[in-house]
């Protein structure tokens, strides 16, 4: 029987592709490509590892398709795997970092423990494009851990014990994280903002 | 100001407290200026990133990315498709190289061994009443045999030595 791919709802295309219909599956794919894709760019920062992990979640997704009990959304589901293939990525890639910097200022708060508060609001008086250029720019420059901890708390909206379920790390730890990642965005953010001034 | 209350002060503003903790947070916040400063700059931060996402678009086009997925799709049901191998084809599998090797290791042993065999044959002469010792030094590369005839006494033995070396046909020393 032929389908209409792209006028069907999505809960009828996860149906036809649970019952293995793979055109149903690749016009999925084509609604939501470039959200899954940004999930991984933004916990990655490498477009090479971004665009692996996003296909690697599509062939997951597929293959545990009909696990999916449409309890959230289809998108959420598959944003949920991309996050776990890019969490496990970091921690391979942690492990191979030896003695690393990053992580001894981690645990003790580093700068950001001795960082004067920010009192003007950086992002005053900025347009919305203008404003994800610079977060996106600060997000660049703060650690896994910290970029992480951002994401899933402030674009996934995940709660404290559902971060640290999925970095496998306590709740005080995703608390400290988030804590210290906050406060080096503020400062980049109030940085970037000097810059454009001058 | 103490890291944990730092630490309340964040988790008041992300609602993760119970009623009462937040309300005590809140009034202490709007009492302390520090803590107050605190929870703006964390709250700026916080506010600024909802829904500010940059959404980095897929570097690849629909067809390229999809052909990819597609793929490796068809390449996993092909796997799944296979037969599963007997426990008689994995035996096979493991027993063809172990009988090879084993087959070399022989072939190995026995050349090794002809390359060291001494140079003459081993002679077995032993008569009627005689007894015959061999020892065989190493180091002197050196066979030595003793000749004695059991006919005769123990007290009246006179054994006959010779030395052997190795190598050769012609040493021979007769006592």
């Amino acid at each position: 029987m032929d389908h209409d791919y792209p006028a069907l709802a999505e809960v009828d295309l996860v149906r036809l592709a649970q019952k293995g219909g793979l055109a149903a599956f690749e016009e999925l794919v084509a609604r939501h490509r470039d959200k899954i894709y940004a999930r991984a760019y933004s916990m990655m920062r490498n477009e090479d590892e971004a665009l692996d992990l996003s296909q690697d979640a599509w062939i997951k997704g597929w293959r545990r398709l009909v696990q999916f009990q449409g309890d959230s959304s289809f998108v959420t589901w598959m944003t949920r795997i991309v996050i776990n293939l890019c969490l496990d990525q970091l921690r391979k890639q942690k492990r191979q970092r030896t003695e690393s910097i990053e992580a001894f200022e981690e645990d003790g708060g580093g700068v950001e423990r001795q960082m004067p508060v920010v009192t003007p609001n950086p992002t005053e008086g900025l347009e919305r494009a203008e404003l994800r250029q610079r977060i996106d720019r600060a997000l660049a420059q703060l650690s896994h851990e910290h970029r992480t901890v951002l994401v899933l708390h402030e674009f996934e909206e995940l709660e404290y014990k559902e971060i640290a379920k999925r970095m496998k790390c306590s709740i005080g730890t995703v608390m400290s994280r988030l804590f210290y990642a906050r406060r080096r965005m503020a400062s980049l953010l109030a940085g970037l903002k000097r810059e454009n001034l001058e | 100001m103490k890291h944990e209350l730092e630490l309340k002060v964040q988790a008041w503003l992300d609602g993760e407290m119970s009623d009462h903790e937040a309300s005590r947070i809140a009034d202490w916040v709007a009492r302390d200026a520090e803590a107050g400063v605190l929870a703006a700059e964390l709250g700026t931060v916080r506010k600024a990133m909802v829904s500010n996402e940059l959404i980095a678009p897929l570097p690849e086009t629909r067809e390229f990315h999809w052909s990819k997925i597609e793929r490796q799709i068809q390449r996993e049901a092909l796997t799944l498709d296979r037969p599963p191998v007997s426990w008689l084809a994995r035996w096979r599998r493991l027993l063809i190289p172990l009988g090879g090797v084993t087959a070399l290791a022989c072939v190995l042993t026995l050349t090794v061994k002809q390359m060291h065999r001494p140079a003459f044959d081993e002679i077995s002469a032993t008569g009627q009443g005689m007894e015959a010792v061999t020892f065989h030094d190493q180091s002197a590369e050196m066979t030595v045999v003793w000749l004695q005839d059991s006919s005769q006494t123990s007290g009246t033995t006179q054994p006959a030595k010779i030395s052997v070396p190795d190598e050769s046909h012609s040493d021979f020393d007769t006592e």
